[in-house]
């Protein structure tokens, strides 16, 4: 938003609070301060009494009087303050759905009763400590809430990175009207320092467009008629008039949202066992604490140090940790992605991309840009006639270099003839019927189906080759009458890209439909040594699974006809270029197109998963050492919740460590 | 089969989510559910004629809240 004036700035800041409410995490947040806050109002008081009281002495008020001060101090922090967690976890104990508060609460109800049953003599009171317990559990959970709130920021920066208003053109009115009621078709005004409201194409105007809060690309992007322009980047220094194309859930945004979103819920495979202990965890703890009591009780016959120590396990052990480790280190890393243009679909490839070996990249349009432009037009009849046949046979299919030569042929102006009874050979041309002539245009093979000798054409063709290009053979009636050369060129970084791979040891394959000649010379250029030339679309899922005997395989495809290649792969990165974004194919989406997109995704992966592990480690060592020590009576139940609060929170506080690493 | 998104009030723990879970696992005609604590969000996959109410009341059930359900 660097270019906006400071009155927009501010409008566009009220207009996103005003439209967006109190998030959950806001709520959550702000309860737990209101919580706290209440619950040290109460506590220190009580604090200050036992301190006095133990310390130095010194009593205060007479021992009965004491207890019955400290019981009232202590009934609204457990009752009022704490009394969700209270009501969750005594509720969750009948119901058998057990959870941490359920732990909580057991350990404050007790300690709170033996308030009453001291006054018989029975126990000691420990009714301040279970204020206190509460007190520092409400503190735990603000300072958590807050980490989670730091850990989910780029994602809700995400979510409020739409615009709320939009100004379009009715007659030659303008009028600024609410982003839902801009309907496809509308003719929007987007004035320098705006952000562009929806999807679509420029019809008049020219700018440079600053695309990096989709992309991750910090070079504005120039957008002059018949460009596209995706919603929520942020028009620079001109005026520019764009058709909606999409709106709401269609946009480019609005599946950044959904995806990144949806990962959310995707399970990372080493969290599983994490999964299946903090199930288990609440009631085995319950168990652990009652036996602990008893086996006290047997031992020293000292109720209420055996009560102390139960007490003490209830409130140290920590399911949380355990389940937080994984949940708010992909939060981290996805939001870290997203930032940067890197969408993770799936956790699971984060753990996987660590054991990945060989990178497969698909040729048109993920190393290359994927726009073949047609370079060479060798004929022995008069060019234009001979291009009318081509363009006009190459018009019926959608291929990239069937659309080359369209272009070509229109931007030359030729009219077109129609075609009958055409056919497209997969993987190989074009046949079909003009003006009763028969028609062939394709590679070297469909010649060879059809007998037809391409001889005088031969070393043409070899040199188109060797220069990368692809080079279609036409032929009429059964007579080759010439070649059409097509490039497509590499882009500006895929050298750099794989050269940055090529030093992490990765094996690099590069794989395409094109013969092997023209292949090789590309490959060469994006400095790939190892290429799979001449492999027909649906052949590359099985070259995949070829080359995954070898070890895991990450496969980089630009997502539309790759899918099945991108599935096939341990790993699948798929190109989602533009506005469209092939969402369904891979397991990480780069919105940006260029092939450093795959280094940085190998990055974060492998940084987020380290996190993961770290957080992990050290939720198991903590409740592997806090437990034992809780045990065997070595920890006072206060410190014990100290301990468990500082545990989930520093999980959290580990994850987010994760924002400082440079991907 | 239809895939459903809810927001969720009142989760706070790890095994907040494993509880939804299985509580919303025990609705019929529920096939697969995920929530992430992270988010507040559960991700349903269902048969088309499941009733929201009845995983509302499930998720109520056991103490949480749902604020919103996107199909």
């Amino acid at each position: 938003m660097k270019n906006m004036t400071p009155k927009e700035h501010a409008k566009m800041q009220h207009d996103e609070h005003s439209h967006h409410g109190v998030s959950i995490e806001e709520k959550e947040m702000n309860g737990w301060k209101k919580k706290l806050i209440f619950s040290w109002i109460f506590v220190v008081p009580i604090a200050t009494f036992m301190l006095f009281d133990r310390l130095f002495k010194i009593i205060i008020f007479e021992e009965n009087i004491m207890r019955i001060i400290i019981l009232i101090l202590a009934f609204p922090v457990i009752f009022i303050f704490g009394w969700r967690t209270i009501k969750q976890g005594i509720k969750g104990l009948f119901t058998f759905y057990f959870n941490m508060d359920s732990l909580i609460a057991l350990g404050t109800v007790i300690a709170y009763a033996t308030g009453f049953l001291s006054m018989f003599g029975i126990v000691s009171d420990y009714s301040g400590v279970s204020a206190m317990i509460i007190a520092f559990f409400t503190t735990g959970k603000y300072v958590e809430s807050i980490a989670k709130g730091k850990a989910s920021q780029e994602i809700r920066k995400l979510l409020q990175l739409g615009a709320k208003k939009a100004r379009i053109l009715k007659g030659n009115k303008e009028i600024e009207v609410d982003i839902g009621e801009v309907e496809i078709g509308d003719i929007i005004v987007v004035k320098p320092g705006e952000k562009i409201p929806t999807d679509g194409l420029v019809i008049k105007g020219e700018s440079a467009v600053d695309e990096s809060m989709i992309s991750g690309e910090s070079m504005p992007v120039d957008k002059i008629k018949g460009s596209n322009v995706i919603g929520a980047t942020i028009n620079q220094d001109g005026v520019l008039y764009i058709k909606a194309t999409k709106i709401g859930k269609d946009t480019f945004l609005a599946h950044i949202i959904k995806l990144v979103e949806e990962a959310q819920g995707t399970k990372v495979p080493i969290q599983k066992l994490a999964d299946k202990i903090t199930s288990i965890f609440v009631p085995t703890i319950l168990v652990i604490s009652v036996l602990t009591f008893i086996d006290w009780l047997y031992i020293s016959k000292d109720v209420s140090k055996s009560l102390g120590i139960a007490i003490s396990v209830l409130v140290i052990a920590c399911p949380c940790a355990l389940g937080l480790a994984t949940p708010t280190a992909l939060m981290v890393g996805s939001g870290i992605g997203a930032k940067n243009g890197i969408l993770i679909r799936k956790g699971e490839a984060i753990q996987t991309m660590k054991e990945v070996k060989t990178i497969i990249f698909d040729k048109t349009g993920t190393i290359t840009k994927g726009m073949p432009e047609v370079t060479e037009i060798i004929s022995e009849m008069d060019e234009r006639e001979f291009l009318k046949i081509a363009g006009s046979l190459e018009k019926v299919s959608e291929h990239p270099i069937s659309r080359a030569i369209v272009k070509e042929a229109e931007e030359k102006k030729i009219k077109l003839l129609e075609v009958k009874k055409f056919h497209v050979e997969r993987g190989r041309g074009i046949k079909g019927i003009i003006q009763g002539k028969n028609i062939l245009i394709g590679n070297r093979k469909l010649m060879d189906e059809n007998k037809i000798n391409y001889n005088k054409y031969e070393n043409k063709i070899m040199k188109l080759e060797d220069e990368g290009k692809t080079t279609v053979i036409v032929s009429i009636n059964k007579k080759v009458t010439g070649i059409i050369g097509v490039a497509d060129a590499i882009k500006d970084d895929s050298l750099e890209a794989i050269k940055m791979l090529h030093k992490k040891n990765y094996r690099i394959v590069m794989i395409t439909g094109d013969n092997e000649k023209t292949a090789k010379a590309i490959a060469l250029k994006a400095g790939i040594n190892e290429v799979i030339a001449n492999v027909l679309p649906e052949d590359k899922e099985k070259e995949v699974i070829k080359l995954q005997k070898n070890g895991m395989v990450a496969f980089v495809g630009d997502g539309i006809n790759d899918a099945p290649a991108l599935k096939q792969a341990n790993v699948g990165i798929a190109m989602g270029t533009g506005t469209d974004i092939a969402i369904e194919s891979g397991d990480i989406v780069l919105a940006k197109g260029s092939l450093i997109g795959v280094v940085s995704a190998i990055n974060l992966s492998k940084e987020t998963f380290k996190k993961i592990k770290q957080n992990l480690f050290w939720a198991f060592i903590y409740n592997i050492i806090a437990i034992p020590l809780a045990l065997f009576g070595t920890l006072n139940p206060v410190v014990a919740e100290i301990a468990m609060a500082t545990s989930s929170v520093s999980v959290i506080g580990n994850a987010l460590l994760l924002r400082r690493k440079k991907i | 089969m239809k895939k459903i998104k809810l927001t969720i009030e009142g989760m706070h723990c790890a095994s907040c989510a494993s509880n939804i879970e299985r509580a919303v696992k025990k609705v019929k005609g529920v096939k697969e559910v995920v929530v992430s604590l992270m988010t507040n969000k559960a991700f349903i996959e269902i048969d088309e004629d499941v009733n929201r109410e009845e995983i509302k009341k499930a998720i109520g059930k056991v103490g949480y809240k749902v604020v919103d359900i996107e199909e």
